[in-house]
């Protein structure tokens, strides 16, 4: 992208955010919306910090952080592991294919009622449901990556001496990398959506359990908008840290 | 000034007492889906002598490459013998270097990883092989660009990093499969002579593989023949021209005019 | 082939296997039957599902229907809003700057997080599920129309120039076309968020429908007919976007598939 056009996009990319903004808060004060079901910006952040303190935000925030980092990294260990597998040992991949591909098509939070009965409704159930979010993702990517290395690559390695684990771990996964990276990148994103579906549904604490929670002891919808959007910016936000990172991993020699 | 002979099909020409490459009567058949067997390579013989610079050109789908992947330990003849030093082919590892068509480096390597790479399989501790690495990268003129990963280098950059990475193996044998052929005429031209140069410096047996019959002549001291369907040797011929050689030396386009009519009967 | 047959042979010998162990280890003992139901259990459950209903008088089919009805509510509105939109945003390089950044914002909002927002204002009821459906696809199928107008080969631009199409005939001989692959996809995709929003948002407020079904089932113990409806949940999933893939095939026979690259 030409450096002009950048800001271009910057500026209109601004612009539209607050024509956004403006015409919301104008919609409110105009009395076209309701004010008491749908406040304005500013009166949606004022009233939900006067309804809740910033730290029981903060604190079902890192609560529900907590759940999807770990739910996360148990599902990316899984999936890498058992896709590579997979895909370099021809007879797990019989036993583990099959298996995988039938509980594929079963969206994540069909789960939740099977994950209460497993795990009850404590922790476990919501670490159980976002390592499912991310599992799937990433043991594809990680099974298509290990299975589409170029054959060039291939020979040129055994035409060194490598064979067996050694062309595994020194041309196997490193050339897997960029695909299983966009599998950890799509993997991170459902891992947020369910969890927080999880907590909406059986949780008693957690930004979902928030919002949902509110909403039952019909408290402020202040609070509930106010929880969505921090929803929606942590996912943005983590997103972008997780693309950030996975530039430094792989990103000076990847990319044609 | 020029003495080029062939000898009838099929027979290596003149003796060589301890070639370092020696073919018999080799021949290769591959499976093909719906059952049966097709023969890419028949009754292929063949004595290089150590540090002969032989060229194997014919075209597309005659076997070259399949002859070569045979002599790389990459792959095995269905019958006949192939022998390196005198003993069987029984693997990479034997002395080979390859040098692929497309460059083959690992992408997430820097230039001298990728050249250290070669070298894992020999016993030397890690600071000997990037020691060597280094030599190597200066030897192909690209010791500014040890820190570049292959995405960041041009097409002969990449093909040069794969040259040296072959030669940190220290290997008898150079086997090279068509490794210019991704890369422009002007460029192809320039990497000829640096190859001629580098093997200069470092004499080995090369085998080279080539579908340009200038470039064949440019750079090997014997041509071989290659004739599709299945793969047999038709000429093989000495290319008694000193080096450097250009298309207007005479006798050039002698040796051009019979390798084409080779390659076309 | 040999290598499909052995993948299938091995398949069925290791769900074979698993239904068997089961079985075992409910009977000796060793596997509580709530957590594992078996197969002899799993069947009966889905005899009774298809006859008698679960709850009582709601059949299996009555819950496909419902989910199915709602999905497609949702879905269809989503669709007629985001195309035609899409298109012009995608067309107009300005408005596609000024929306982009709220495209992105509202798309990672996850969509089910809007569930008791939307309970508020619209009550518990169906609308409630539809719209929230319908935000779901918008987005996803929104961003996808945007970026397949806006990604056109400009190769083929200029060659449609070189003969002489401008303006609006360009537009809808060359843009469109090329835009349907990616549009495509984005439906593809944009089904697939649909389908797991209502599987969530049945499983609050309401009886009927598969969400609603799984949930249910496990508060009365009965944890066989949950894994029936997730095994449902699962081939409903497959056959719809099967049935789409089939769909591109047939009206885009020039084979414009970008598979799962849409974000």
């Amino acid at each position: 992208m030409r450096g002009g056009s950048r800001i271009s996009s910057t500026f209109w990319g601004l612009a539209g955010i607050a024509i956004f903004l403006a015409s919301w808060e104008l919609a409110t004060r105009l009395g076209a919306i309701d004010p008491t079901i749908f406040p304005g910006p500013a009166a949606a952040i004022r009233s939900a910090v006067q309804r809740l303190p910033a730290s029981v935000f903060l604190d079902n925030m890192a609560w529900s952080l907590f759940r999807v980092i770990g739910g996360f990294v148990l599902g990316a260990v899984a999936g890498t592991v058992i896709g590579f597998a997979a895909g370099w040992y021809r007879g797990f991949g019989y036993l583990a294919r099959p298996l995988i591909e039938l509980l594929r098509p079963i969206p994540p939070l069909a789960w939740i009622p099977l994950a209460i009965i497993w795990f009850g409704l404590g922790e476990p159930s919501k670490f159980f449901m976002v390592f499912l979010g991310a599992f799937f993702p990433i043991v594809t990517s990680a099974y298509h990556g290990i299975t589409h290395i170029d054959s060039s690559l291939i020979r040129a390695s055994r035409s060194f001496g490598l064979k067996g684990l050694g062309m595994l771990f020194h041309v196997g996964i490193p050339a897997s990398a960029p695909d299983l990276a966009t599998g950890l990148r799509i993997g991170w994103g459902l891992s947020f959506g369910v969890l927080v579906a999880a907590e909406l549904i059986a949780a008693d604490r957690g930004l979902g359990f928030m919002i949902m929670n509110e909403r039952n002891s019909g408290g402020s919808v202040s609070v509930i908008i106010v929880g969505i959007l921090l929803i929606g910016l942590l996912n943005l936000v983590t997103d972008a840290a997780l693309a950030a990172l996975i530039q430094r991993w792989i990103g000076r020699w990847h990319g044609a | 000034m020029s003495k080029a002979e062939a000898g009838p099909v099929g027979a290596p020409l003149p003796t060589i007492t301890s070639p370092m490459i020696d073919i018999r009567n080799a021949r290769k058949s591959f499976d093909v889906r719906g059952g049966g067997k097709t023969l890419v390579l028949d009754d292929i013989s063949l004595s290089i002598a150590p540090n002969q610079f032989v060229s194997v050109v014919g075209r597309s789908g005659c076997g070259k490459t399949t002859l070569l992947n045979i002599i790389a330990g990459l792959d095995a003849a269905s019958s006949g013998e192939v022998l390196i030093a005198g003993r069987r082919i029984v693997g990479p590892g034997q002395g080979q270097g390859v040098v692929f068509q497309q460059h083959a480096l690992f992408p997430w390597l820097t230039a001298q990883e990728n050249v250290a790479f070669g070298a894992r399989s020999l016993p030397l501790t890690k600071s000997e092989k990037t020691k060597r690495a280094c030599e190597l990268l200066e030897l192909v003129g690209l010791e500014a660009s040890a820190g570049k990963y292959p995405r960041e280098m041009s097409g002969g950059m990449q093909q040069r990093v794969a040259i040296a990475r072959a030669l940190a193996l220290d290997p008898d044998i150079l086997l090279m499969d068509e490794p210019f052929g991704a890369l422009d005429e002007l460029t192809r031209i320039e990497m000829q002579q640096e190859l001629l140069r580098i093997w200069e410096a470092r004499r080995k047996t090369v085998v080279f593989i080539t579908h340009s019959i200038s470039e064949a002549l440019t750079l090997s001291d014997r041509v071989v023949l290659l004739a599709p369907h299945p793969g047999r040797i038709a000429r093989d011929i000495v290319i008694d021209l000193p080096r450097p050689r250009l298309r207007t030396d005479q006798g050039f386009n002698a040796l051009y005019e019979q390798i084409w009519s080779g390659l076309s009967s | 082939m040999r290598e499909q047959l052995t993948q299938a042979l091995v398949a069925l010998l290791l769900i074979a296997a698993i239904l068997l162990g089961v079985e075992f280890g409910v009977r000796e003992g060793y596997l509580k039957a709530y957590e594992f139901p078996p197969a002899s259990r799993i069947v009966q459950g889905f005899v009774e599902l298809t006859t008698v209903g679960f709850p009582t008088g709601v059949t299996l089919w009555t819950h496909i229907l419902v989910t199915v009805v709602r999905i497609a509510k949702g879905y269809v509105a989503a669709i007629a809003i985001a195309v035609p939109l899409g298109l012009l945003i995608g067309a107009l390089p300005v408005l596609d700057k000024m929306t982009a950044p709220l495209v992105v914002f509202f798309r990672s909002v996850a969509t089910l997080s809007l569930l008791p927002l939307a309970i508020v204002w619209f009550g518990a009821g169906e609308l409630t599920k539809v719209i929230l459906i319908g935000y779901g696809c918008f987005w996803v199928m929104l961003s996808n129309v945007i970026a397949g107008v806006k990604y056109v080969d400009p190769a083929l631009i200029r060659a449609a120039r070189s003969f002489k199409v401008h303006g609006w005939t360009l537009y809808r001989e060359v843009v469109l076309p090329a835009a349907l692959p990616r549009m495509f996809a984005g439906a593809r995709v944009a089904l697939g968020v649909g389908f797991m929003v209502i599987v969530g948002a049945e499983m609050i407020g309401t009886i009927q429908g598969l969400g609603a079904l799984i949930m249910e089932a496990r508060s009365f113990y009965r944890s066989e007919i949950t894994v029936i409806g997730m095994l449902v949940i699962g081939v409903l999933g497959f056959l719809i976007s099967s049935g789409l893939a089939a769909l591109e095939r047939l009206l885009l026979p020039w084979g414009g598939g970008l598979g799962e690259t849409s974000r």
